[in-house]
């Protein structure tokens, strides 16, 4: 994924989780808006009901109040009327009303100036003590001058029955009153006094007592004074008094103005809810409930509040649970790039072992006298089979192994092993020695105990001579035609690679003749498992070697693959496959005049490409080529044959001289001291039943050459061999 | 080295071609062991197409010619270059094998 889908992604992801949070906060917070507007409109029902009871309640116990004081003094103003001469028969009866109403605080009779004669003012009151009794006096003087009080000219100027506004009476109740006054009249109908009833605002206040925290209840007169509240009306009222003093006055005016005329009906001042309703009968007095919407509303806010900040505990843990799942996908989303990652990353390493190996067919194209062929087929993404193979000094450095193990930590091992084998064999010919240095480094380092088969093959291309190291892997095989069995080449039992430090690795060598292909492999090959879990076996190998007709390295392993292929059918690949084939095509010309062979009969073909390149380098002819041959042969196998003890791998140096016609040939080698020239000529002359069978060989040496030496110098035995020729 | 044995009108016929040097030598011994169980049967080494014989190969034609004597039987060469009857001719070969 590029950096920019990146990005879209994660700003999708980023955005869809962003949307369904707004969406869940929307959600809640229209659930919680709309659950507060219905309990706000119940709850605004619920006080309007509340209100509308309140105010009929209040209004059917004022009016009871009012009736009983309006009644009991209509009934007591006709017994006055006929006593108007009489003081203590008025006193009589104000004390018989104050007793059956305990509604009426106290009351008087205030006679206009000049009724009675002598004192200008009159006015006999009866009223109550603090402790209850009644007590009765005329209250009328200078300092009570009733005649300017309102209750006394409204009352004249009503004339009739009348309700006054609460005021203080100084003189009679010496409380805060509210008087009902009548006025009275003698015989002619003419008013000559008033009759007040003092209603103590006290003894009306009882009403207002039993009311809710909520509302405060007041009562307004028909001036507008208040002549009665609840307790807690101030408490309350303060704010529908800020509300009051806050508000515009036209709100209040026409609530007050509404009250006054006897409206009923509602209002809201600010943030309280007023109702209010006349009181029935004469008064004019008008009564109010009032709701502060801060205590209303109080309950309903501070669950509202709760409920908010439930829900906002709830959205907060909502974005939780998503940041924690946008983090899981982050996270799967890191995973599977890591592993694209990965992927990529064994992409590339693969491509980077297939480079160590060489893949370009033919390798050799201007040599003609070898022909290769390698394949590598691994069964992951990398593998730990090698094959690697270079010309060095005209001979062909070569191996294959296999890394226990498979993946990653074997495509690791294989690259050190290749680069191990490519380092090592550039100043060692040995085949044994590479493979021990190889195995030393890799036992030192060796950490997590993984080991390589590995075959180690160094071609003479000038004799043909295959010197090997094999160090566990599966024994190569050398075909020798087309249509042939192959044959195994011999091995000695050697450890895998890093197991061991210091382990001795033993070589064989081995002659190749033109023609022949050597043809290695691991162990993918033989162990290659078809869908019944059945491997393809040596003996298949070894006839599908056997039925090719065409033995080229590249066609040889083109067989082999299709047989593999053929075999193993839809089963999935279990081990790297890997095979490599080298064909012997010719001997290389010998340029050089020296040869190194060892003490191997199976080396002597490589005598015979040598002393056919000098003798073809100097014009010698073809007998005397043939005598030489034959001479060097048995001079060169005398030498193997006794020089060295039986396994024992020793030197043998050649070297030919060519002067003046005569060419010379000097034998060296570093083993025991011996002379064949000290050697009796076999009898010639016996019949075939008494000719030994050897001896012949030193014979055919001194009849074939001029002459023949032999010196035992520095720990070598020398031999010459000088042959004149004739030149072509 | 390539060594192949025959019979042909009663006789073993061992045909050799190639060089039969001191490294070919090991496997041609093996290749003429057939030949020391003769059976009543003369031996025909044939040498028409044989390059080259050292001392090694010489030594086998000895084996299998006194293992034939050994059963009273004949051992006839045929068609031998010049270069390997020089040879014969150098070892005294000559006068023990009977030539065609």
């Amino acid at each position: 994924m590029t950096r920019k889908v990146k990005n879209i992604w994660q700003g999708l992801q980023r955005r869809s989780s962003l949307a369904i949070l707004i969406t869940a906060a929307v959600l809640i917070e229209t659930t919680s808006v709309v659950q507060y507007l219905f309990a706000y409109r119940g709850t605004k029902q619920v006080v309007e009901q509340y209100a509308m009871s309140e105010l009929k309640t209040k209004n059917m116990e004022i009016q009871r109040e009012v009736r009983s004081v309006e009644e009991a003094v209509s009934y007591v103003t006709y017994a006055l009327e006929r006593n108007l001469n009489n003081p203590e028969a008025i006193y009589t009866l104000e004390r018989a009303l104050l007793e059956r109403n305990h509604a009426i605080s106290g009351c008087a009779v205030a006679f206009k100036e000049g009724y009675i004669k002598g004192d200008r003012w009159n006015e006999l009151f009866v009223g109550r003590d603090e402790g209850g009794a009644l007590v009765q006096r005329q209250i009328g003087d200078e300092n009570h001058n009733y005649f300017e009080l309102d209750w006394y000219k409204e009352t004249i100027e009503a004339d009739c029955g009348h309700w006054t506004d609460p005021y203080i009476d100084n003189a009679g109740s010496k409380a805060e009153v509210c008087s009902y006054t009548m006025p009275l009249r003698d015989k002619d109908g003419d008013v000559v006094a008033v009759f007040c009833a003092d209603m103590s605002l006290d003894w009306l206040m009882e009403i207002f007592k039993t009311q809710s925290e909520a509302s405060s209840t007041f009562l307004l007169s028909s001036t507008g004074v208040i002549i009665a509240m609840t307790n807690n009306v101030f408490e309350n009222i303060e704010a529908v008094q800020d509300a009051v003093s806050n508000a515009n006055d036209s709100m209040i005016d026409k609530v007050t103005r509404a009250m006054l005329s006897g409206d009923t009906g509602r209002a809201k001042i600010n943030k309280s809810q007023v109702f209010y309703g006349p009181v029935e009968g004469g008064t004019g007095w008008s009564l109010a409930v009032v709701f502060a919407d801060d205590v209303v509303y109080d309950r309903l806010n501070k669950l509202s509040i709760n409920l908010a900040i439930f829900m906002l505990l709830g959205l907060g843990l909502l974005a939780f649970i998503m940041f924690r799942t946008v983090r899981g996908f982050r996270k799967l989303q890191v995973v599977n790039a890591e592993k694209e990652r990965i992927g990529n990353e064994l992409a590339i390493a693969s491509g980077i072992q297939k480079g160590m190996l060489p893949c370009t067919f033919p390798p050799y194209p201007d040599r003609d006298e070898i022909t290769m062929y390698g394949s590598l087929v691994p069964a992951k993404e990398v593998g730990g089979d090698l094959y690697d193979f270079y010309i060095r000094d005209e001979k062909l450095f070569f191996c294959i192994g296999d890394v226990s193990g498979k993946g990653v930590p074997a495509s690791l091992v294989m690259a050190v092993t290749r680069s191990l084998f490519r380092t090592v064999s550039t100043h060692i010919d040995k085949p044994e020695l590479i493979m021990k240095q190889i195995n030393d480094a890799m036992s030192e380092m060796n950490e997590s105990s993984m080991f390589v088969t590995l075959f180690i093959g160094m071609l003479d291309l000038h004799s043909g001579i295959l010197s090997y190291s094999n160090a566990g892997h599966c024994p190569p095989y050398l075909v020798t035609a087309p249509n042939c069995d192959p044959i195994p080449l011999e091995m000695d039992a050697n450890i895998p690679v890093g197991l061991m430090k210091d382990w001795s690795y033993t070589a064989q060598s081995t002659a190749i003749r033109p023609g022949n292909v050597v043809f290695l492999y691991t162990d993918g090959l033989t162990e290659a498992e078809n869908t019944s879990h059945e491997l393809y076996g040596e003996e298949r190998l070894r006839k599908c070697i056997a039925g090719c007709a065409d033995i080229t390295p590249h066609a040889l392993i083109a067989h082999i693959t299709d047989s593999v292929h053929a075999f193993v059918g839809d089963a999935e690949q279990s081990d790297d496959l890997t095979m490599l084939g080298v064909l012997f095509n010719k001997y290389l010309t010998i340029s050089g005049n020296t040869l190194h062979l060892n003490n191997n009969v199976q080396h002597v073909p490589h005598l015979a490409n040598f002393i056919d390149s000098v003798a073809e380098a100097n014009g010698i002819d073809p007998a005397t080529t043939m005598s030489l041959n034959l001479a060097m042969e048995e001079a060169v196998v005398n030498v193997i044959k006794y020089a060295y003890p039986d396994g024992v791998i020793g030197d043998i140096d050649v070297t030919a001289t060519v002067e003046d016609g005569t060419i010379t040939f000097t034998i060296e080698d570093s083993g025991v001291a011996f002379d064949p020239t000290a050697k009796a000529d076999p009898d010639l002359t016996l019949a075939a039943e008494d000719r030994p069978i050897g001896g012949l060989g030193i014979h055919l040496v001194r009849q074939l050459m001029d002459s023949i030496g032999y010196e035992r110098r520095s720990d070598k035995n020398i031999l010459t061999l000088t042959k004149k020729y004739n030149q072509q | 080295m390539n060594t192949t044995i025959n019979e042909v009108n009663g006789e073993l016929v061992a045909v050799f071609s190639g060089r039969l040097d001191t490294a070919a030598a090991v496997q041609t011994e093996r290749d003429v062991q057939p030949l020391s169980n003769c059976d009543g049967k003369d031996i025909v080494l044939d040498c028409r197409a044989l390059e080259y014989i050292s001392s090694s190969g010489l030594r086998i034609f000895l084996s299998v010619l006194k293992a034939a004597k050994a059963k009273d039987r004949q051992v006839f060469i045929t068609g031998m270059n010049d270069d390997i009857r020089n040879v014969f001719a150098m070892t005294g070969f000559t006068n023990l094998f009977q030539f065609r």
